[in-house]
């Protein structure tokens, strides 16, 4: 009983929502071309299992492979700008200037720059990731453990010793909000640029399918969509939350 | 400041941001990256050529007031919500859940819903309002709490009135998270506008880029995606000088 009302706690406004779906479809007596009931939405997913699983699957292996590529070289560039003052001073606010910049207006001109392609896909995905992940490494950069640096000086660690045991570490945490940030922004990112010009994933499943006014297969893909980001979403917060209580 | 201080602290960005359009026009200048990349003074004298006005401007006055009006109705109904799960705390977990996942739900996803419920032309203030709704509900609710256990604790000794201390601690201390909220909306509402229109608006700078994108017009796709981002990055420093002011007076 409490298990049910502690359900009904947290999700009441999503059943809610749910239930006025089914009810307007059911009162106006929708055609299915207008807006399919939730069931049969629900129905197209279950009974073409292998078409959503394998454009999710092309999806998030693409969104994956931009926002690893793009953490990876956002924290590069955050470590190269510790080293040089100069570096860190020009970098920083134009990685601020970026990653405030709403990133969708890029997608056209990086598929025009490179071509429509896949890869095309993965490096709008790495840009996007990119400038948030250069912006929260550098300030963990900048924001050492008060004392630790003098304590390597002190024990006259090299400069390179202190890059290993202090700065690298120090950017792990930071590095995972960069994560948890960068993952929704890389999935909306790949799925928009699979919308604009790819010929495969959910994205181009969904232009498809509204296209020649198929709403069951267009509503089904938000709905893989919608479960596939929400999964991304909560596991990339997990992991920022275990990393932060091991790491510190 | 001294000039040797103001050096050290302006210096490098400004030489950053130098060294970036200069990087941009050599690009363009020397073709390093193609015919697709335009030198940097090709763009700027496209957006001066009074030739292109018209296009750009029309183009660019619908896409703003979509921005405006999608900002303000999201503003309006993330502090609206944010107001009720104050005033009726258990209503707080469903919304919360309902708020976050819609917030995950990319925007995309969501398309064809509005397709259905609303006319093309309203499809991207819809798509902004309810990237900013997200925003300004975080902002607002964690503002809410940001009130200090001490001072609650002394409006409720002297006795006051619930709404006393509503208006005069609780409203205050969630001022700064609420500017910072405002801030960030802002490239957030000219994502949802851009995103929106190209669910078929017929008009707008979104809509401009993609048919530029298509029809191999460069300068015109640059120079479209140049006004967007410059014009949000204004709005954004605005705000971003308004919550400093705020943060000043507040905390």
């Amino acid at each position: 009983m409490t298990r049910l009302s502690q359900f009904l706690a947290r999700n009441w406004a999503v059943l809610l929502l749910l239930a006025l779906w089914q009810g307007w479809v059911s009162l106006a007596d929708l055609n299915s071309i207008v807006l399919p009931a939730p069931w049969p939405v629900l129905r197209d997913v279950l009974s073409h299992p292998a078409l959503y699983l394998a454009n999710a699957a092309q999806t998030l292996a693409t969104a994956t492979a931009g926002v690893a590529i793009g953490l990876g070289f956002g924290a590069l560039v955050a470590v190269a700008a510790w080293a040089s003052r100069l570096l860190a001073g020009m970098l920083t606010p134009l990685g601020l200037i970026f990653s405030s910049v709403p990133v969708v207006a890029l997608i056209p001109i990086l598929a025009r720059l490179l071509g429509y392609d896949i890869s095309t896909v993965v490096a709008i995905v790495a840009v996007s990731a990119f400038f948030p992940t250069f912006v929260f490494v550098g300030a963990g950069l900048k924001d050492l453990p008060r004392g630790a640096d003098d304590l390597f000086s002190v024990l006259g660690a090299s400069r390179a010793a202190r890059l290993r045991h202090l700065v690298l570490p120090a950017a792990v945490p930071n590095l995972m909000i960069a994560l948890r940030i960068t993952v929704p922004e890389g999935v909306l990112a790949a799925i928009l640029a699979e919308f604009l010009m790819g010929r495969s994933g959910l994205g181009f499943m969904f232009r498809e399918a509204a296209s020649r006014f198929a709403m069951e297969r267009a509503l089904g893909t938000s709905l893989v969509v919608t479960v596939a980001a929400v999964l991304c979403f909560s596991l990339a917060h997990r992991a920022e939350r275990v990393i932060r209580t091991r790491w510190s | 400041m001294t000039p040797r201080a103001r050096l050290h602290r302006y210096g490098p960005p400004l030489l950053g941001i130098f060294l970036f359009c200069l990087a941009w026009q050599l690009i363009g200048t020397y073709r390093l990256a193609g015919l697709t990349w335009p030198p940097l003074t090709a763009v700027l004298a496209y957006l001066a050529d009074p030739a292109h006005h018209q296009l750009l401007g029309r183009a660019a006055r619908t896409t703003f007031a979509a921005v405006t009006l999608g900002y303000l109705t999201g503003t309006g109904i993330g502090l609206a919500l944010a107001l009720l799960t104050r005033l009726f705390r258990p209503a707080r977990a469903g919304i919360d859940r309902l708020v976050a996942l819609v917030h995950a739900t990319p925007a995309i996803a969501l398309a064809p819903v509005f397709m259905i419920l609303m006319s093309r032309e309203t499809i991207p203030v819809a798509i902004s309002a309810l990237a900013v709704t997200y925003l300004i509900y975080v902002a607002a609710t964690s503002g809410l709490e940001a009130t200090k256990a001490a001072h609650a604790d002394l409006f409720r000794t002297l006795g006051a009135r619930p709404l006393t201390a509503f208006w005069r601690l609780e409203l205050p201390s969630a001022l700064p998270a609420l500017a910072s909220g405002l801030k960030l909306a802002v490239p957030v509402s000219f994502m949802g506008a851009i995103v929106g229109e190209w669910f078929g608006a017929s008009r707008g700078l979104g809509l401009l880029m993609i048919s530029a994108m298509q029809n191999f017009q460069i300068p015109l796709l640059w120079a479209a995606v140049l006004l967007t981002t410059l014009t949000s990055l204004i709005l954004y420093g605005l705000l971003g000088l308004f919550e400093a002011a705020v943060h000043r007076r507040f905390r």
